[in-house]
C-alpha cells in the first residue's frame, strides 16, 4: 500500500508528464513541418504583398505574443510596447547601419549625429575584438541577429527601469504610466540628448530589410517566441502570474513575491518587444520615430482582445486578423462617390440593427424590438434610399475618400467585441492536441479521480481504505460533484473511538 | 514644496543679475502664460475627474472630445451660414444639449420648460446657423452643447454596456473611442494643421504692464473661472449635483436611495465635454491652429489626465490645482531655465515634466494633493 507521498508523487509526475507526451510531441513536429512547407508553397507563389503581411505577421506576432504576457498572463494592462519596440528598433537599426548609410549621414549637414556615435556600428566593433570573420557581407546574418538580440536586452533594461518604480501602482493608474512612459520614450528620443543616437526626426535610413521581409527569419523569431513564452507561461513563474491576476491579495498570501513576478513578467515582454522592434525597423527598411507611434500598441490591442487576451493561440489569431485588416484593407480607404459611401454606412447600420436583434434574441432579452433596433434600423434604411436615389435626385454629388477607414474599422471592432464578447475569440483557451482527439482535459480520468479521492480523505489511507476509494471514486464518476463524504453510512471519526 | 520655490525664486534673482532681458516683464509673461495655460488644462482636466469620480474610467476619449470640441467651434465660426437642412441638423442636437441643460433646474426632461426651452433653442440655433456668420461666442456655445452630446453619446453608446463589465475591458474600450475620434476626426475634418486666427475682439492686440498679448490673455483666464465656478455651484447647489456627489461615493447606495445614477452618469458626461469644447476652442484660439486631428488631443488629454491624478483624482478643486501645477511647470519652470550661454535650456523636455512629475506624484503619495486615499480595499 502506497503511502499519501508516494501517490502525491505519483500525481506530479502525471502532471509534468501528461498523457500522450510522446504522440503530442511527434504531433508538434507534424504541425511544424506542415507549417514549413505551407510556408514554402506561399513564398513559392511569389506575391511580394503576400510575403510582405505573412512577415508582418510574424513580426507583430512576436510584440503581441510579449504584450500578452503582461496584458494577459499578469493581467496588467500596458500600454507601453511601442516605446520599448522603439529602443530596440533603434539599438538594431545603429547596431547595423551600413557604412554607405553613415557617410551619407554624416556628410549631409542636417544630421544630429556625430562621428562618436556613428562609430557605434556591430562590424567595427567585432572588427576591434579581432572577429573580423563576422564583419564580411556574406555574414551579415550573424550581425543582425546580435544586433536584434542587444536591441531586445536593451530594451528589457529599459522596462526594468520602467517596471521597477510604476509596478507599485494598481491597475489603471498603471495603464496611465506605462503609457505616459512610451509616451516620454518617444517624446525623449528627439531631444538634444539622444538625437546624436537617433538622428533626431531624420531617423536612420536603410536598414538591410532581406531579414524583416523574410518569411523564414521572421518565422524563426517568431516560433522561438512562442516556444519561450509559452514554457513560462506553464511554469512556476507563469503560474505565480496567473495568481496575481487572478487575486493580488491571495497571490500575496499564498507567498507569491509581487514585485518580483511582476518586474520579471515586463522585463522578458519588454525584452521581446525590442526583439520585434528589430525586426519591424527590418521590414521597414529604416528607423524613424514615426514608426512607433501609440496606433502599433493600438493595434496589439485589438489582436489580444480580438483572439483572446491570455491565450497565445488567440492572439496569434487576433493579430492575423488586424495585419489581414492592415495589409489588405486598401480598399477601405479608397475614393468612392459620396453616394456609394452613404449606402455603405446604411448598409452596416442595417447589419447592426439585425445583429443587434438576434442578440436580442438569443440573450432571452426582451423586448427584441429595442429602440436601439429600431433607431439603427430606420437610420440605416434613409441612408440607403437617400444614397440610392441620390444620383437621380442630384444632390451629393462628389467624391469622399476613405483616409483612415481601416483604423475606424478597427476601432469599432475593438468597441463590438469588447461589449459582446470581451474574452475574444478563444478565451484564455489554449490550442492542444488532445482537443482534437475529443480528450477533455477539464474531465480526470478514473485513475485520477481515484487518486483525488485518496489525497483529499486521509482517512482513507490505512488498512481496508482501498476498497472504500474504489468506491468512492466509482460514486463521483456516476454523480460528479457528489461530495466525498457522504459515502459512508456513518462518519468515519466513530470508528477511530 | 518650498525647496522647489525656494529654487525658483533664486533662479529669479540670478537670472536678473546676469541679464536685463530677465526683468519682471519676462516674469510676468511667463507667469501670464501658465495661468493661461493651467487654465486650458484645467477645462480639460475637471471632465477626467468628475468621470473618474462617478464610474471609475480613466476616459482616455476625453482628449479627443477637446479636440471635436475646438473643430466644431472652427467649423460653425468659419463655415456658416450652412444649407438650411444642415443647419437643422446641427441645431436638433444643439437643442438637445439645451434640454439636458434646462433639466438640471426642472428635474424632468419632459417638463414643459424644459420642452419650451428646447423648441426655442432649435428655432434660434436654426435661424443663426442658416442665416448668419455666427460670432465666436455663440460658435462657442452651440460647440459647447454639441460637444456635450457627443459625450453623452459615447457614454450610452459604448461604456453603458460595460457598466458592470472588468475595468481593463472598459478602458480598453475607451482607448477604442479615442482612436476612433481621431480617425473619424481625420476622415471628416481634416488631415493637417488648420490656422484658426479669426478677427474678432478678443483676438485684438492687448498690452499689460510691457506684457504685450492679445485679450485672450485676459479671457481664458476669466471664462475659465466663470465656468469653474458655474460647475461648482451646479454640483454644490442643485439636486442633481447632489445625486452627483452621492454617486461619487457611493454608486449602488445611491440608486437605492432613489438616484437615477444613469442621468447622473450623462449629466456627468455632457459637463464634462462642455469643458473640454470649451477649453479646445480657446486652446486653438491661444495657439492661433488647431493640430490634425489624430494627434490634437493626444497630449492635452493625457497631460490634463495627469494633472488630475496630481491634484488628486475625483475632486473638483484638486484638477485646477494640478492643471496649475502642469501649466505653471510647463511654462514658469522653462522660463526659469532658459537657453543662456552656458546652460541650454530645458524647453525641448517640457512636454515630458507632466509625466514625470504624474508618475512622482504616484509614487509619493497616490491619491493627489488634495485627494482622500483611494487605496484597494479586500
Amino acid at each position: 500500500m502506497a503511502s499519501v507521498s508516494q501517490r502525491i508523487d505519483a500525481r506530479t509526475q502525471e502532471l509534468a508528464f501528461p498523457r500522450h507526451r510522446g504522440r503530442n510531441i511527434l504531433l508538434t513536429l507534424g504541425g511544424l513541418l506542415a507549417l514549413v512547407i505551407i510556408l514554402w508553397f506561399l513564398e513559392g507563389l511569389g506575391s511580394s504583398k503576400l510575403n510582405q503581411a505573412l512577415a508582418l505577421f510574424a513580426i507583430w506576432g512576436v510584440a503581441t505574443v510579449s504584450l500578452n504576457l503582461v496584458n494577459g498572463t499578469l493581467g496588467i494592462l500596458s500600454l507601453g510596447h511601442h516605446g520599448f519596440m522603439l529602443i530596440g528598433g533603434y539599438t538594431t537599426g545603429l547596431l547595423i547601419l551600413s557604412e554607405t548609410a553613415r557617410d551619407r549621414i554624416l556628410s549631409s549637414g542636417r544630421s544630429s549625429m556625430n562621428e562618436t556615435t556613428l562609430g557605434l556600428s556591430l562590424s567595427r566593433g567585432l572588427d576591434l575584438i579581432g572577429l573580423d570573420a563576422l564583419t564580411t557581407p556574406e555574414t551579415l546574418w550573424i550581425r543582425f541577429v546580435i544586433a536584434v538580440l542587444v536591441g531586445g536586452v536593451v530594451a528589457a533594461i529599459a522596462g526594468l527601469i520602467v517596471g521597477i518604480p510604476s509596478l507599485r501602482l494598481r491597475g489603471d493608474y498603471l495603464a496611465i504610466v506605462t503609457f505616459g512612459f512610451g509616451e516620454i520614450i518617444r517624446l525623449s528620443a528627439s531631444t538634444r540628448i539622444f538625437a546624436p543616437l537617433t538622428n533626431g526626426a531624420l531617423g536612420l535610413p536603410g536598414i538591410p530589410s532581406e531579414f524583416g521581409k523574410s518569411v523564414w527569419w521572421t518565422f524563426g523569431f517568431l516560433a522561438i517566441t512562442v516556444f519561450i513564452i509559452s514554457k513560462l507561461k506553464y511554469s512556476s513563474y507563469g503560474r505565480a502570474m496567473e495568481g496575481i491576476r487572478e487575486d493580488e491579495i491571495a497571490a500575496e498570501a499564498m507567498g507569491v513575491n509581487l514585485a518580483y513576478h511582476k518586474v520579471l513578467g515586463f522585463a522578458i515582454s519588454a525584452f521581446f518587444a525590442g526583439i520585434a522592434g528589430g525586426l519591424w525597423v527590418s521590414w521597414l527598411g529604416g528607423v524613424r520615430l514615426d514608426f512607433f507611434l501609440f496606433t502599433l500598441t493600438f493595434f496589439f490591442l485589438v489582436a489580444l482582445s480580438a483572439g483572446g487576451t491570455g491565450s497565445i493561440t488567440g492572439v496569434l489569431l487576433g493579430t492575423a486578423l488586424v495585419v489581414f485588416v492592415r495589409q489588405y484593407g486598401d480598399p477601405l480607404e479608397e475614393t468612392y462617390a459620396l453616394a456609394t459611401w452613404l449606402i455603405i454606412a446604411g448598409v452596416t447600420l442595417l447589419l447592426a440593427a439585425a445583429a443587434t436583434y438576434l442578440y436580442r434574441t438569443f440573450q432571452r432579452q426582451r423586448p427584441r424590438m429595442h429602440p436601439a433596433v429600431y433607431g439603427l434600423g430606420i437610420v440605416g434604411l434613409i441612408a440607403v434610399l437617400v444614397g440610392w436615389l441620390a444620383p437621380n435626385l442630384g444632390i451629393l454629388d462628389g467624391t469622399f475618400r476613405g483616409f483612415g477607414m481601416r483604423a475606424i474599422f478597427l476601432s469599432v471592432l475593438l468597441i463590438v467585441i469588447m461589449i459582446f464578447r470581451p474574452e475574444g475569440i478563444v478565451g484564455r483557451r489554449e490550442f492542444n492536441w488532445g482537443a482534437l482527439f475529443g480528450e477533455r482535459p477539464d474531465q480526470p480520468t478514473d485513475e485520477e479521480r481515484k487518486q483525488d479521492a485518496w489525497l483529499s480523505n486521509a482517512q482513507l489511507n490505512r488498512p481496508g481504505g482501498a476498497a472504500a476509494a474504489e468506491a468512492v471514486a466509482e460514486v463521483q464518476a456516476e454523480v460528479p460533484g457528489k461530495p466525498l463524504l457522504e459515502t459512508g453510512d456513518e462518519p468515519v471519526e466513530a470508528e477511530d473511538k | 514644496m518650498g525647496a522647489v520655490l525656494a529654487i525658483i525664486i533664486g533662479r529669479m534673482v540670478y537670472l536678473n543679475g546676469i541679464n536685463d532681458r530677465f526683468g519682471t516683464a519676462y516674469f510676468g509673461r511667463a507667469f501670464i502664460e501658465s495661468l493661461k495655460l493651467g487654465s486650458l488644462y484645467a477645462l480639460i482636466a475637471l471632465g477626467y475627474t468628475m468621470v473618474y469620480g462617478i464610474i471609475r474610467l480613466i476616459n482616455f476619449a476625453h482628449g479627443e472630445v477637446f479636440m471635436v470640441g475646438a473643430f466644431l467651434t472652427y467649423f460653425l465660426f468659419t463655415l456658416s451660414p450652412y444649407p438650411w437642412y444642415v443647419a437643422l441638423l446641427y441645431s436638433v442636437f444643439i437643442a438637445y444639449g439645451f434640454m439636458r441643460i434646462l433639466e438640471f433646474f426642472r428635474g424632468n426632461l419632459r417638463d414643459p420648460v424644459v420642452l419650451g426651452g428646447g423648441a426655442l433653442m432649435l428655432m434660434f440655433a436654426t435661424f443663426m446657423l442658416s442665416t448668419q456668420t455666427v460670432n465666436l461666442i455663440i460658435a462657442l456655445v452651440f460647440s459647447m452643447l454639441l460637444t456635450g452630446v457627443l459625450g453623452i453619446l459615447i457614454d450610452r453608446v459604448a461604456y453603458a454596456p460595460l457598466r458592470t463589465a472588468p475595468r481593463n475591458s472598459l478602458l480598453i474600450t475607451a482607448i477604442a473611442v479615442s482612436f476612433f475620434l481621431q480617425n473619424f476626426g481625420l476622415l471628416v475634418f481634416t488631415n493637417r494643421q488648420t490656422p484658426f486666427r479669426p478677427d474678432t475682439l478678443i483676438t485684438n492686440p492687448l498690452t499689460i504692464g510691457g506684457i504685450s498679448s492679445n485679450w485672450l490673455l485676459v479671457a481664458i483666464p476669466v471664462i475659465t473661472a466663470i465656468l469653474v465656478v458655474a460647475l461648482t455651484m451646479f454640483v454644490t447647489r442643485t439636486r442633481l449635483g447632489k445625486a452627483m456627489r452621492a454617486s461619487a461615493q457611493d454608486a449602488e447606495t445611491a440608486q437605492m436611495m432613489g438616484v437615477s445614477v444613469n442621468r447622473v452618469i450623462a449629466t456627468t458626461f455632457l459637463l464634462g465635454s462642455m469643458l473640454a469644447a470649451a477649453g479646445g476652442a480657446m486652446w486653438g484660439l491661444n495657439f492661433g491652429s488647431l493640430n490634425q486631428p489624430a494627434v490634437m488631443g493626444i497630449l492635452p488629454g493625457i497631460k490634463a489626465f495627469a494633472a488630475a491624478v496630481i491634484g488628486g483624482i475625483g475632486s473638483l478643486p484638486g484638477a485646477v490645482i494640478g492643471a496649475m501645477v502642469i501649466g505653471f511647470s510647463e511654462n514658469f519652470l522653462t522660463a526659469v531655465f532658459p537657453r543662456t550661454n552656458n546652460f541650454l535650456g530645458i524647453t525641448e523636455f517640457k512636454d515630458t515634466f507632466a509625466f514625470i512629475l504624474l508618475i512622482i506624484v504616484l509614487l509619493i503619495r497616490p491619491s493627489g494633493i488634495v485627494g482622500e486615499d483611494l487605496s484597494e480595499k479586500v
